[in-house]
């Protein structure tokens, strides 16, 4: 039977594994593969596996744990390998970066913080800060709201300026908060969302950076909602490309 | 997931459905290992929380747009566009272009 990998930590990771429940209809118990000074968390893996939300959360809920007791890598949603035997061999290739990566890691979360306008100020301050768009808007308001197409023609136009103000906002939630993180790393476009940016926490540097996210939040207050998830286990700064942060 | 500090309230899918790109898209990857097809996925889907500009999209900024109240109060917003936006216009007080204008600097650090 195949084995699904929740994580990689180090052998010195108290690793509470007991009772915890694994991904998959039958929720099977977790064990530990050892080798070379490194854990990895697995269970066996079920058939036909998918990102249903039921295993979604199993995996997250492992992750979570394991973060809660000490540092941790944690595997991508669905990572199958063949056997037990198969993780060994990885951890013992890899142990040397897995090493360096918990070492880099050491005793650091993630956290995520995304963004969302409030519709009606971020249009009322376009409006105001852009003379063509106030006078397309008069002239639609004066034909009775205009044709279809000068309505589509219309919105096209404020889309524009919503785009632009987005990356200028984004520009400056990422700037104000990168000082107080030990790396920033951009995450992918959410629906709804102007920024969707995750950072990395030592542990002295999360009362720095809830500070300066809660000034952010005071001076976005009538614009928009800025919202902090996590801790969360470092997801987004795994990859060697990061190591320079 | 614990939430720091209070984010949009709701129980713990809530919060699991606004990372769910995180867990689905990060991670550590190893090639020795396969990763499950997220192909025919059900309830999460990524691609459907990426945004997509539609006409639909259009209609509803262009009907937001046109409906809104554009008094530009003194204690409205902070930012460049509309302080310049004022002083372009004439239609704001000194007092207040200056109270912008230092709300804005308080604000920029």
């Amino acid at each position: 039977m195949s084995t699904y990998v929740y994580a990689f930590t180090g052998a010195s990771h108290p690793l509470p594994v007991d009772g915890l429940a694994g991904v998959g209809e039958r929720k099977p118990a977790l064990r530990l593969v050892r080798q070379d000074g490194l854990a990895a968390v697995v269970s066996d893996a079920p058939e036909n596996l998918r990102a249903k939300r039921r295993d979604v959360e199993a995996h997250e809920r492992v992750l979570d744990t394991l973060l809660a007791a000490g540092t941790v890598l944690p595997m991508r949603f669905g990572t199958v390998a063949a056997d037990d035997d198969a993780v060994k061999a990885e951890l013992a290739s890899g142990a040397k970066r897995y090493t360096r990566l918990l070492k880099r890691l050491g005793g650091k979360v993630e956290v995520n913080v995304k963004a969302v306008y409030r519709e009606e100020a971020v249009l009322r301050e376009l409006l105001l800060g852009d003379r063509e768009l106030r006078t397309k808007r008069e002239a639609l308001q004066a034909a009775d709201g205009g044709s279809h197409q000068d309505k589509v023609a219309f919105g096209q136009r404020v889309s524009a300026a919503l785009d632009a103000r987005r990356s200028q906002d984004a520009d400056r939630v990422v700037t104000e908060l990168r000082p107080c993180a030990s790396a920033v790393k951009l995450g992918p476009p959410v629906d709804g969302c102007f920024v969707n940016v995750s950072f990395l926490l030592g542990a002295t540097e999360r009362e720095g950076f809830e500070a300066s996210l809660s000034r952010l939040r005071q001076e976005l207050a009538e614009l928009a909602e800025v919202r902090l998830y996590g801790p969360l286990p470092p997801y987004s700064f795994l990859a060697p490309a990061e190591a320079g942060d | 997931m614990t939430v720091m500090t209070q984010a949009s309230g709701g129980g713990r899918s809530g919060s699991l459905y606004d990372v769910i790109e995180l867990i689905l898209d990060r991670g550590l990857v190893i090639d020795a290992f396969v990763r499950v097809s997220l192909l025919g996925i059900e309830v999460l889907t990524v691609e459907a929380r990426i945004v997509v500009a539609s006409v639909d999209t259009y209609l509803r900024f262009a009907e937001t747009a046109s409906r809104l109240e554009l008094t530009a109060s003194s204690d409205t917003r902070t930012v460049p566009e509309l302080v310049e936006a004022i002083a372009e216009d004439g239609d704001g007080s000194r007092n207040g272009s200056r109270r912008l204008v230092q709300g804005r600097k308080e604000g920029s650090r």
